[in-house]
């Protein structure tokens, strides 16, 4: 019996894999900056974002199904990023 | 034989897995950013104290389990990826090396909560260590239920329940696993980082 090809999405996976590594050592250095101020929290925040939204679309394989799929992640992590940006926000003077 | 293959260029009416442990994920995801958003809140009522407290955790081990958590999760997809040519033996084996990183999460985990709890904190401190060990201990439980469940898959894939047309259940406990990972890299910025 023949072995069948390597599935196609491995690759994709690797890199997003090494994206994901760079992006959470990107995150760790900012912290140990001891940096703040809103600047920082949104790019920290957003940085978390993509990071989901990779790993949802890539690695649980959602960018592969039915938009309402994706949506419901998309939205529960807008929603999510969007009220911790407002109470974060909220602090600031 | 239910034929469960996933051709790879197709928009898909269902996400991978079994349908149920999406239901169970999409909950999950809304339990938790329930305590997400409570926890910045809580944080805009107390910001000092937060700040003060969060600078005695350890953001290094912090920043090790979600390196180890992506890597686990990456060992899954390709898990899925050996099923799906039929390679048994390789998924047990991507499988077991995702748990193997599973019981390092844990491991370093414990040694934090080691290290805090040795210090008096508990969760009555203050507001702050009640939403950092509440969050990092539900986390924990999830991480421990994946574990049990990859364990299980792992069993059933080296007594070739699996193959490369009926995979559904190693994709089903991936799906689970990708989302324990999904959770801890909003934690990890948010209870660790961002002050």
């Amino acid at each position: 019996m023949d072995t069948p090809h390597k599935p196609h999405f491995i690759r994709p996976c690797t890199r997003i894999w090494l994206a994901l590594m760079i992006l959470t050592c990107t995150t760790f250095a900012i912290g140990e900056t001891g940096w703040s101020g809103t600047a920082v929290m949104l790019t920290v925040l957003g940085t978390a974002v993509i990071k989901v939204e990779m790993v949802a679309n890539y690695f649980m394989g959602l960018r592969r199904t039915r938009w309402l799929w994706r949506g419901l992640v998309l939205g529960w992590l807008i929603l999510v990023s969007g009220l911790i940006t407002i109470a974060y926000l909220m602090t600031v003077k | 034989m239910i034929n469960n293959t996933r051709t790879s260029h197709e928009i898909h009416a269902t996400p991978p897995g079994d349908l149920a442990i999406w239901f169970f994920i999409y909950a999950e995801l809304l339990a938790f950013g329930v305590f997400f958003v409570a926890y910045a809140f809580a944080r805009a009522n107390n910001v000092e104290l937060f700040n003060e407290s969060q600078q005695h955790l350890n953001r290094t081990s912090g920043a090790i389990n979600t390196l180890v958590l992506i890597t686990s999760s990456y060992f899954m997809v390709r898990a899925v990826a050996a099923i799906k040519q039929g390679l048994s033996n390789s998924c047990a084996r991507w499988i077991a090396a995702a748990i193997g990183l599973g019981f390092v999460f844990l491991a370093i985990k414990i040694a934090e909560f080691n290290a805090t709890f040795a210090t008096g904190i508990s969760l009555s401190t203050n507001t702050f260590y009640m939403f950092y060990l509440s969050l990092t201990l539900f986390h924990f439980m999830h991480v421990i239920l994946g574990m049990v469940i990859l364990a299980a898959i792992m069993v059933k894939a080296l007594r070739g329940g699996y193959s490369a047309e009926n995979h559904i259940g190693v994709e089903t406990g991936a799906s689970y696993w990708h989302m324990v990972d999904l959770l801890w890299i909003i934690l990890f910025p948010l209870v660790y980082v961002i002050r």
